[in-house]
């Protein structure tokens, strides 16, 4: 069985405070192994913590602010010094039943339908198979891998990097990645959620396309501003956000009103549904410029001309380097 | 009788230096885990399972010295947060409640790298 890990340590000066495993369910298909026992096997190799996440290519999941995309993460674990705490160190995604009635409900889901309804769909976990009251998390020793394996901590030092879904899709597809530091765009931008059942960090339907989830104000930006994280290219979110906005997705009612996606559709001038951003949400956008005034100065350039210039159009991720994931990740075998 | 459901805090503390010392009083001990709880009520049906197990360590002769640490049993904890603004006379005038959840490491953190673990904790939900 293959795998592959991104090593605990540091990267130009950035803490990462666990080895991260990425673990293909084909892979554990060829082994015969469960996917717990695959996990567990894995675990048993690697000195101090770490999380392993076993990605399905072939599903789909979505983002935090409701852009849809292919790979998933299916399920989650936690170790340290080779062991997986029995009741609290694997969590299983529930699977996503398509429906017409779900895509009402959750209207980003119609990027789903659109593209992709022949493919399962994975999120977070279902709130019945969890030990732990609140986060999506699992927990051993040191390793903390929360919000459904996209936030890795190492609760001794107490460091931590947030590893987004699409930063981790990129390390399976061998893609470029940004190692940097979350800044405040990316704090704010995290909280603009869309409401889902078994979602990445909620596990009930909360936030909805408009809101955010932090209701902090002007601390929004600092949630996450000095901690670590390693993120897509921006090209690729541009590429991926532009598809949802084509799906007929608009932001703050279909999609997430994050940063990344105003700045997307206001650089094409496509719409965006202004009256349902919340005024919490307005607070902690107009904290890092984001005003409506300046959603209102747009423009009207094509999706390649925002693609090509997605460095410049697209805020986020501070002082980062670019990195070839398979610089930066070692492969195993066992 | 239901007043004896539950054992004081300093109570807890105490049965577990006497369970110590019951065996040898020339042996240490120390308790963590509890250092920020004022008033608690502990389970006595636990207690006395501790302090049993307590007796038992003691008195091993390859033990000189015995450490009761008390973790969360869900690495997850749920605390309200009270904000409370006071006038010059220390009157409360306004309270905001909050809520935050906290993570803990697992307690494996506490092994020290021994080998001989029994693990004597009903599962999740039972007592």
């Amino acid at each position: 069985m293959k795998y592959r890990v991104l090593p605990g340590g540091d990267i130009d000066d950035k803490i990462i405070p666990v080895s991260v495993v990425f673990l293909d369910v084909k892979e554990i298909e060829k082994s015969g192994l469960s996917q717990d026992d695959a996990i567990r096997k894995v675990a048993a190799t690697i000195q101090g913590p770490a999380a392993i996440n076993v990605f399905d290519m072939d599903a789909v999941t979505t983002t935090s602010d409701g852009i849809v995309v292919e790979g998933a993460i299916v399920r989650m674990g936690a170790s340290d010094n080779g062991k997986v705490n029995n009741e609290f160190g694997i969590l299983p995604m529930q699977e996503i039943i398509l429906s017409d009635e779900l895509v009402e409900k959750e209207p980003h889901l119609k990027q789903w339908k659109k593209l992709f309804p022949e493919k399962k769909m994975f999120r977070g976990p279902n709130p019945k198979d969890k030990k732990i009251p609140v986060h999506n998390v699992v927990i051993t020793g040191r390793a903390s891998n929360n919000n459904s394996a996209t936030e890795m901590m190492n609760i001794i030092t107490m460091d931590e990097v947030l590893f987004p879904i699409l930063g981790q899709l990129e390390c399976m597809h061998h893609g470029d990645v940004l190692v940097g530091m979350t800044g405040q765009v990316i704090s704010v931008g995290i909280g603009m959620t869309v409401a889902e059942m078994y979602g990445r960090v909620f596990p009930h339907p909360q936030f909805e396309a408009g809101d955010t989830a932090h209701g902090s104000g002007a601390y929004a930006k600092t949630l996450k501003q000095y901690i670590p994280c390693i993120v897509c290219d921006k090209k690729v979110i541009a590429r991926l956000t532009i598809r949802a906005l084509q799906c007929g997705c608009v932001p703050a009612r279909d999609i997430g009103c994050s940063p990344v996606v105003l700045s997307i559709a206001r650089a094409m001038g496509t719409p965006i549904d202004f009256d349902r951003i919340t005024p919490a949400a307005q607070a902690e956008l107009d904290s890092i410029g984001c005003t409506r005034e300046w959603m209102k100065q747009t423009s009207h350039m094509t999706a390649e001309e925002v693609i090509a210039h997605a460095d410049e159009i697209l805020p986020g991720v501070e002082q980062a380097k670019k990195y070839h994931a398979d610089d930066l990740l070692v492969e195993k075998e066992i | 009788m239901f007043r004896f459901m539950h054992t004081k805090l300093p109570e807890f503390i105490k049965k577990m230096y006497v369970a110590v010392h019951d065996v040898d009083d020339t042996k240490t001990m120390e308790v963590h885990g509890l250092e920020s709880l004022h008033s608690a009520k502990m389970q006595s049906l636990r207690t006395g399972r501790i302090e049993e197990a307590v007796h038992e360590i003691a008195g091993r002769d390859d033990v000189k010295h015995v450490e009761v640490l008390v973790l969360p049993r869900v690495p997850e904890t749920m605390h309200t947060v009270l904000i409370k603004g006071k006038d010059e006379n220390g009157k409360t005038t306004k309270i905001i409640m909050e809520v935050i959840n906290i993570i803990h490491p697992t307690e494996e953190t506490e092994f020290d790298g021994c080998t001989d673990i029994e693990d004597r904790r009903p599962k999740l939900g039972l007592h």
